[in-house]
C-alpha cells in the first residue's frame, strides 16, 4: 500500500538547492509582532502621571515593565530561533522539500508539476531587512502550501524563477534561471482604486447607517424632556467610530490593492500589489479554474469591473488573505477583455488567433439581457421567481468556455474554461418541479467562484448537462501537459525568450499520477533519532495508488 | 435493478442510462437512528409517567414518535430513489424525491475514492463509496452498497480514473 512519493528519478542534474536553512534574521522578523505589542505596553506605561509606588519610583517602574516585556519578546524570538534552527529546505528537479518541527517533525514537499501559483510576499518589517517569503501553492487541499519564511529578497526572486522554470519544464545552460520577460497588461491607478473602494456596498451601507443613527439622535435631542447628555454621549461615540471603521475598511482594501499591476510572461500571469505588505504572485498558464467578473451598481456609470478567480490551493490555504484570488480590483471593460484573453487560451482560426470569448459576446455577457449573444435565459414558467433578473440570468457557450451571467443591478459573470470542469450537477426542488425547471451547477475547485445557472427549463437543463459533459471531455483530452512549456509552442500563446526554448522531456511521466503534496508527520522519540528515519509513505490518498 | 421507462430529455433520467439501485437494507441503516431516537423518547416518557404518576408525560414521546413515523414513510422512498450508473466516461449519481439531484463525475477528474462503513452499515454488510474530485462541491456518494459491490465499484472506478487521468 505504501506509495513511494519521493520516487527518485534518474538524477539528470544535482539538486538546484541543497538542504539548507532559512535566513538567520527570520526569527526576528517572525517575532516582530510580539516586540511591537511589548513596546506598545511600555509606551503606555511611560505616560506621565503614573504612580509606580513609593519604593521604586518612575524610572524603576519603567525598568520593571521594560524587563518584563523584553523577557516575553526574548522567549518568543527564542522559540522562533529554535524553530529556525530545525527548519531546512531543499529544491530538486521534482519538488520543494521543507522540514520543520522540533519534537514532531513535519516533512512537506510540493511537487513542481502540480504547482498552482508562487507568491513572493514581503511584509513591511521584512522589507526593512530585505527579506521576503516564498509561498508555493500546490493543489493539495487545505494546508498544502509550502511557505519559506524568510529568504533574502534576491534569493526569493531567484528561487521563484528557478522553480517556475523547473515546473515549466524549461532547460537552461546558465547557473541561474533567467527571469521570464514580462509585458504589462493592466495597471490600476490609485485614484480609481480609492474611488472604487469607497463606492462599494459595505462602505455606503456603513455611511448610511451612521448618518441615520446620528440624525435619529439629533431628532431625539430636540424632543422635550430628553437630557442633552443622554444624546450627546452616543453621538460622540458613533460619529468618530463610524468614521474610523469606514476609513479603516477603505484603507485596508487600498493598501492591499495599491499599485496593482498585472503582467503576462511565459511563466504565466504576474500580479503585483501592496502598500505596506507587497505581494508578487505568479500564476502559471492554465491554473485559473474559474473567473468571476462582477460589478456593483455603484460602479455602473464608470463601467468598472472586479475580477476574482478560483485557483486550486489558494482558497483552502488563505482564509483571511483572499487577495491573491483577485486578478483585478477595479478595472475597465477593456481590462476585463485583456485579462480574459490571458486567463483563457483562445483558439487559432483560419484568419489568425481568436480570443476565447468574442468581444461582442463578452459585451452581451457583461451587460446584456435577453437572448442576444446566444444566451439561454430563465424558462418562461419560472420568470416570476426572478422578477427582475430573469432577463439577465442565463448561460452561453463558446468553443472554449461556459459563460453564466446573473444580476440586474449588481451584475456578475462567471467564465469557466471547458477543460477546467470538475463535475456537473442538476438540482430540482419541489417548487421547481411543479414549474418544470432545474438548476444547473458546475463544480469548480474551492474559491470565490461558484458557477450556477438557476431555473432553466428541464429540456435546456438536460441538454446543457449532456453537452457540457461532452465539451469538457473533449477539451480535457486536448489540453496541454502540466509542465506548460512542453506544449507545442504555438499553443503557448506567448513569445518565448531565447533562453526558454521548450524542451520535451519525460512526457506523461509517473509524476502526473502522484498528488501535488505528500505530507508526512512523524512522531520522533526525542532520544531515538533525527526525525528522518523510516518515513512511511503516509501520503494522503494512500489507499488508492495512482489516483492522487 | 429494474427497467426504467425511457423518456426523451427527462433531466433526472437521461436517455440510455440505466440506473443501478442500492441495497434495500440501507433503509434499515437509515431508520436505525430514528428508531433509537423514538425509543429513547418513549422510555423517558414512560419513566416520568411511572415516577410522577401523570399520563400527560406520555406526550413527551409524541414528537419523537412523529419524527420516527415520518422517517419510516420517507426513508424507504428516498432509498429507492437512490441510483447510480457507470457510463463509459463518467459516473452518474441520482438521489432525492422532493429535492432531486443528479451528479455527473468524469472518471478523469477523480482524485481519490473513499470506502466507509459505520457500525450499523457493517452489521448489515453495507458500505458507502464516495468519489472526490478537486472540487469540494462534488457530492458523488453512493451509499448502501454491499461490501463486495463497494469493493468492486471502488476498483472499477480506480482503474477507470487511472486510464483517463487528467490534470486539474
Amino acid at each position: 500500500m505504501t506509495e513511494e512519493t519521493t520516487a527518485p528519478a534518474t538524477p539528470v542534474r544535482p539538486p538546484r538547492v541543497p538542504m539548507r536553512r532559512l535566513h538567520p534574521v527570520s526569527p526576528l522578523v517572525r517575532g516582530w509582532a510580539a516586540l511591537l505589542v511589548g513596546l506598545a505596553i511600555v509606551v503606555e506605561g511611560v505616560m506621565p502621571g503614573e504612580d509606580f509606588g513609593p519604593d521604586i519610583g518612575f524610572l524603576g517602574g519603567l525598568g520593571v515593565q521594560l524587563g518584563g516585556v523584553l523577557a516575553i519578546a526574548v522567549v518568543v524570538v527564542l522559540g522562533n530561533v529554535v524553530g529556525w534552527f530545525f527548519a531546512r529546505f531543499s529544491v530538486d528537479d521534482d519538488a520543494v522539500h521543507l522540514h520543520t518541527g522540533v519534537l514532531s517533525r513535519t516533512q512537506r514537499q510540493a511537487r513542481l508539476d502540480r504547482l498552482q501559483a508562487i507568491d513572493v510576499v514581503q511584509p513591511l518589517i521584512g522589507r526593512l531587512f530585505g527579506l521576503a517569503e516564498l509561498r508555493i501553492e500546490v493543489a493539495g487541499g487545505a494546508d498544502s502550501q509550502v511557505r519559506l519564511r524568510y529568504l533574502k529578497e534576491s534569493e526569493a526572486q531567484q528561487l521563484r524563477n528557478a522553480l517556475l522554470a523547473a515546473a515549466a519544464g524549461v532547460e537552461y545552460e546558465t547557473d541561474e534561471a533567467p527571469e521570464a520577460p514580462e509585458r504589462e497588461v493592466v495597471v490600476v491607478p490609485p485614484g480609481r482604486l480609492v474611488a472604487g473602494t469607497a463606492l462599494t456596498g459595505t462602505v455606503i451601507a456603513l455611511t448610511i447607517g451612521a448618518v441615520v443613527l446620528l440624525t435619529g439622535l439629533g431628532v431625539a435631542a430636540l424632543l422635550p424632556g430628553v437630557p442633552l447628555t443622554l444624546v450627546l454621549a452616543p453621538m460622540a461615540g458613533i460619529g468618530p467610530g463610524a468614521v474610523v471603521v469606514i476609513v479603516f475598511t477603505v484603507a485596508n482594501q487600498f493598501a492591499k490593492s495599491f499599485n496593482f499591476r498585472l503582467a503576462e510572461s511565459p511563466d504565466g500571469l504576474r500580479v503585483r500589489a501592496g502598500l505596506t505588505e507587497t505581494r508578487s504572485a505568479t500564476v502559471p498558464p492554465g491554473r485559473v479554474q474559474a473567473v468571476l467578473v462582477s460589478q456593483s451598481w455603484l460602479w455602473r456609470r464608470f463601467d468598472w469591473w472586479h475580477v476574482k478567480v478560483n485557483i486550486a490551493g489558494y482558497a483552502a490555504s488563505e482564509t483571511q488573505q483572499t487577495s491573491s484570488a483577485v486578478l483585478l480590483p477595479v478595472g475597465t471593460r477593456q481590462d476585463v477583455r485583456d485579462l480574459l484573453a490571458l486567463v483563457v487560451a483562445g483558439t487559432s482560426g483560419p484568419d489568425g488567433p481568436r480570443p476565447a470569448v468574442d468581444p461582442a459576446v463578452l459585451d452581451h455577457a457583461l451587460s446584456g439581457t435577453g437572448e442576444a449573444g446566444g444566451f439561454v435565459t430563465v424558462d418562461r414558467r419560472a420568470r416570476w421567481l426572478d422578477l427582475l433578473a430573469w432577463r439577465r440570468i442565463g448561460y452561453a457557450v463558446t468553443d472554449r468556455v461556459l459563460l453564466a451571467r446573473t444580476g440586474l443591478l449588481n451584475r456578475s459573470l462567471v467564465v469557466v474554461p471547458h477543460e477546467r470542469t470538475q463535475s456537473l450537477g442538476l438540482l430540482q426542488g419541489p417548487l421547481q418541479r411543479r414549474l418544470g425547471v432545474v438548476t444547473f451547477r458546475l463544480h469548480s475547485t474551492p474559491g470565490p467562484v461558484d458557477p450556477v445557472v438557476p431555473h432553466l427549463s428541464e429540456v435546456e437543463g438536460a441538454r446543457l448537462l449532456r453537452e457540457q459533459g461532452a465539451r469538457a471531455r473533449a477539451a480535457r483530452a486536448a489540453s496541454g501537459p502540466e509542465r506548460w512549456m512542453q506544449r507545442p509552442a504555438s499553443a503557448a500563446g506567448v513569445g518565448l525568450g531565447a533562453d526558454q526554448e521548450p524542451v520535451l522531456v519525460d512526457e506523461g511521466d509517473r509524476a502526473a499520477r502522484h498528488g501535488g503534496v505528500a505530507q508526512e508527520r512523524v512522531q520522533v522519540d526525542p532520544v531515538a533519532g533525527d526525525g528522518r528515519t523510516g518515513l512511511p509513505g503516509a501520503a494522503r490518498g494512500d489507499e488508492e495508488p495512482g489516483l492522487r | 435493478m429494474d427497467d426504467q421507462p425511457e423518456h426523451v430529455e427527462e433531466p433526472f433520467d437521461p436517455e440510455g442510462v440505466r440506473f443501478k439501485r442500492v441495497s434495500p437494507r440501507l433503509i434499515w441503516v437509515r431508520l436505525a437512528g430514528a428508531g433509537i431516537f423514538a425509543l429513547v423518547g418513549i422510555a423517558v416518557a414512560v419513566v416520568l409517567w411511572l415516577v410522577l404518576d401523570s399520563a400527560w408525560f406520555l406526550l413527551i414521546a409524541a414528537p419523537a414518535v412523529l419524527i420516527a413515523g415520518f422517517s419510516a414513510v420517507v426513508v424507504p422512498r428516498q432509498v429507492r430513489a437512490l441510483g447510480y450508473a457507470e457510463r463509459e466516461e463518467d459516473l452518474i449519481v441520482r438521489r432525492g424525491i422532493l429535492f432531486r439531484s443528479l451528479t455527473v463525475v468524469p472518471y478523469g477528474r477523480m482524485q481519490y475514492v473513499d470506502v466507509t462503513a459505520g457500525p450499523v452499515d457493517r452489521a448489515l454488510g453495507l458500505a458507502t463509496v464516495r468519489l472526490h474530485t478537486a472540487s469540494a462541491a462534488t457530492d458523488a456518494t453512493v451509499p448502501g452498497l454491499t461490501a463486495d459491490a463497494a469493493a468492486l465499484l471502488r476498483d472499477r472506478l480506480t482503474a477507470a480514473g487511472q486510464a483517463r487521468l487528467a490534470g486539474l
